[in-house]
């Protein structure tokens, strides 16, 4: 019974959002507010769960020593954020402001440095003729090599904005806007796919789950 | 002294992370591992001014009386109840989880609550995709005609069906370019760009054939992730470089100080 009663819960937002589709609705509304405040609670119950409770309280029971006393910096640094609410001491506030950006600065440097930077960059390094089993796989293997170097170079290029796109970088920009354009298709392409894929399964839940016809 | 400590702050958090990668040794050693536990924990107390900011905004439509006002009530019911009800089920459940699947926050909340009203929220978005693909997509430019034609050969690739579907869009696609082609023609005057221009309508009608119902008949699937792969990669991967590159000169300025738009 309980099952039932939460089916046509669930039946009613998905209509709910759905019923957008003909026009902003007061029944829309209901559901996008609901959405909003409650995936809010959610983010703050995930937050404590998975990052604060662990990090700092269980932290506080089982570490010891030196490493113990040290998470008393990041209680600080959070209790100042909660200042900010206190006009007289709301200064205090960008302490921790300053300590996240900073970590947010430094991560970004070496995250993206090892993470993005580097990789991307060694595996653009390819040989740009590749012999295979048969002429055609020795073209297609090269053809795509070359693509994907001479792609990514061009792309690069075209984003180079300190120089006029005349000439030699004027065509390898134009190139690399036309492979810019093949992504975004693609791209495009896929991220369809994968809504419609959602609304798939929301109809399959509306017509299996709710009604029971498929 | 108020704006000197936070840029103090930002330059030596920022800077000890940057030598703890290259000193690997202690006292820099598990640096980043420590940092980064107080900055999980920092930037989830930062959260709160999110939700400060939410709900302060939605009660002041309520106490203006605003049109939206019972909706911004029902917001903050339900963020309320959604909080109340989590945290009963932290102290309830033996896990102190709301999210374990033994509790009723997950089974219920989380199963008829959120996840459809987020999995529909996403799944309008095809139609408004869907819309502004019509407005995207003229075949008028090479570009577009690009953009186009890529969206629509990863979509065939992708389906089921679209190995069926491929010979008649690509026909029709195809067919919409020779009339394009040579409709300009007409309005050409010289001689040679005129032929040039109903040579290249001739050569779509001429590939309908081949690779319309020869070719992406068998092989869509196979082109679609080859588009993906190749083409598609490569311009992401120029993308990406340009992030990291603009991300990394970004972090360099906050770390030295010359962007300081946090500290307003």
């Amino acid at each position: 019974m309980t099952t039932i009663i939460w089916t046509w819960v669930a039946a009613f937002f998905t209509l709910a959002i759905l019923s957008f589709l003909y026009k902003d609705n007061p029944l829309y509304k209901f559901a996008e507010h609901v959405y909003v405040g409650s995936s809010a609670a959610f983010t703050v119950l995930y937050v404590w769960v998975f990052d604060a409770y662990p990090k700092l309280v269980i932290g506080f029971k089982e570490k010891a020593g030196m490493q113990k006393y040290m998470l008393v910096i990041p209680l600080l640094l959070s209790l100042f954020i909660i200042l900010r609410f206190i006009r007289p001491l709301s200064w205090l506030s960008r302490w921790s402001i300053a300590f996240t950006v900073g970590m947010a600065a430094g991560l970004g440097i070496t995250g993206l440095t090892q993470g993005f930077l580097v990789p991307q960059v060694q595996a653009s390094f390819l040989p740009l003729f590749v012999r295979g089993e048969t002429v055609g796989q020795t073209v297609l293997l090269t053809m795509n090599n070359v693509i994907i170097v001479f792609g990514t170079i061009f792309t690069i290029l075209y984003f180079y904005f300190s120089r006029e796109h005349k000439g030699v970088l004027g065509v390898s920009s134009k190139v690399g806007v036309t492979i810019l354009m093949l992504t975004f298709g693609a791209s495009f392409g896929y991220t369809i796919m994968a809504r419609i894929s959602l609304l798939i399964g929301r109809i399959y839940f509306l017509l299996h789950n709710w009604l029971r016809l498929v | 002294m108020k704006k000197e400590v936070p840029l103090a702050i930002t330059f030596i958090s920022g800077l000890l992370l940057v030598l703890a990668l290259f000193i690997p040794h202690k006292p820099f050693g598990n640096l980043e591992e420590i940092f980064n536990d107080w900055f999980i924990i920092v930037s989830g107390f930062t959260l709160l001014l999110g939700i400060d900011s939410l709900l302060g905004y939605n009660f002041h439509k309520i106490k203006r009386k605003d049109k939206d006002a019972p909706f911004a009530l029902i917001l903050i019911l339900s963020f309320f109840i959604t909080l109340a009800w989590g945290i009963i089920e932290i102290l309830r459940t033996p896990e102190h989880n709301p999210f374990s699947p033994s509790s009723t926050f997950s089974l219920y909340f989380y199963n008829y609550i959120f996840i459809p009203l987020q999995s529909t929220m996403f799944a309008i978005l095809s139609f408004f995709i869907a819309s502004a693909a019509y407005r995207a997509f003229r075949a008028k430019e090479i570009n577009s005609a690009l953009l186009l034609v890529s969206a629509v050969l990863v979509m065939l690739g992708r389906v089921p069906l679209g190995q069926d579907a491929a010979p008649y869009v690509i026909s029709v696609i195809f067919l919409i370019f020779a009339v394009y082609f040579y409709a300009e023609s007409t309005g050409i005057t010289e001689t040679r760009t005129k032929l040039i221009y109903i040579l290249v309508a001739l050569i779509f009608v001429a590939l309908i054939y081949p690779l319309g119902w020869v070719y992406f008949k068998k092989h869509i699937p196979e082109f679609a992730d080859w588009l993906m792969n190749i083409p598609q990669m490569a311009g992401k991967r120029g993308i990406m470089i340009g992030i990291a590159l603009g991300g990394i000169a970004m972090s360099i300025r906050i770390i030295l100080g010359i962007e300081r738009t946090y500290m307003k």
